[in-house]
């Protein structure tokens, strides 16, 4: 909080140049598109509903650098967004919200969802993790949208 | 009162119709993406292209029917306000090129076997799956612009339009 005390928040570039916020938003949704569908891929085939062909393992070390790519530029351009008006965002109820569900979201891909999809026989354990994952994701996107309705 | 002036007016209903359409994005970007990088033989490579192509097309369609069908009633919610804006007919625009991509290659994604047979992916299918992933950027960009945009003389700021 005390680093913000010190900024001016005029003399940041998101708000003195007209395409800068909206070019971050686009790049914003870019990333999570990229970085969320294919997660979802993963999920699709921990439950058992698609890309049977395929297996969870191969899907996720096929899709991992895109997903990583993806998150990376979600996680690059939301804090420049953030910084546009920090003060706005502390306060609102649906960030604090989204950012609970991004970083629960975060560490169970890379921790439970990695080790499920790369196990020999997860068995019901993969419908478990694919099921948590969608839920954790979509509550991400719908905790950023009503940032700005709350 | 009407279906659109219900969506409109409703404190929760527009949010929650925008976070779907951002929903069937997310669930629509990734899957297009690993489509077109498998067609350039970047991605997924491990498994030949038909499978994966039509592994991904019902989740694909699943999220272009989400993110049009909520598209659409945010669109008709705010008909007169979006009307005049400019980003709105440059994606409007590119709506019709990507129906052109579709008729112009759809020998690429409808013969999807044949790709496998092929012992190197033809520049045809290379160039559709370029020109794809270009599009679907610009469709996001100008969408995102639609917000920015404010008539001229009139004290309404659209950014706020699209958010309240």
């Amino acid at each position: 909080m005390a680093l913000f005390l010190a900024y001016d928040l005029a003399n940041n570039p998101l708000n003195t140049n007209e395409w800068a916020f909206p070019v971050c938003e686009v790049l914003h949704i870019l990333g999570f598109a990229i970085g969320i569908g294919t997660i979802t891929m993963v999920d699709l085939r921990l439950l058992g509903i698609g890309l049977k062909k395929e297996s969870a393992a191969d899907l996720w070390k096929g899709t991992f650098p895109w997903t990583l790519g993806g998150l990376a530029l979600a996680l690059i351009t939301g804090p420049l967004i953030f910084s546009s008006d920090p003060n706005l965002y502390l306060h609102n109820a649906s960030f604090k919200f989204k950012i609970t569900m991004l970083v629960a979201a975060i560490l169970f891909n890379y921790t439970i969802h990695r080790w499920v999809a790369l196990k020999q026989s997860p068995g019901g354990l993969a419908v478990l993790a694919g099921l948590i994952s969608l839920v954790l994701w979509a509550s991400v996107i719908f905790g950023g949208i009503f940032i700005a309705f709350v | 009162m009407s279906f659109a002036t219900a969506i409109r007016e409703s404190a929760i209903v527009f949010p929650v119709i925008l976070s779907l359409h951002l929903t069937g994005m997310g669930l629509f970007g990734g899957m297009i993406l690993m489509t077109d990088l498998r067609l350039l033989g970047i991605s997924l490579t491990k498994y030949p292209v038909s499978d994966i192509v039509n592994g991904l097309r019902p989740w694909k369609h699943l999220g272009l029917t989400l993110t049009a069908g909520c598209g659409i009633l945010l669109l008709w919610s705010k008909a007169a306000i979006y009307y005049p804006n400019p980003y709105l007919h440059i994606k409007l625009a590119l709506f019709v090129l990507i129906i052109i991509h579709a008729i112009v290659f759809r020998g690429v994604y409808r013969n999807v076997a044949d790709l496998d047979r092929s012992p190197v992916i033809p520049g045809r299918a290379k160039l559709a799956a370029a020109l794809s992933i270009l599009l679907w950027i610009s469709v996001v960009t100008a969408g995102r612009w639609i917000g920015y945009w404010e008539p001229k003389g009139s004290p309404v700021n659209a950014a706020q339009v699209f958010f309240k």
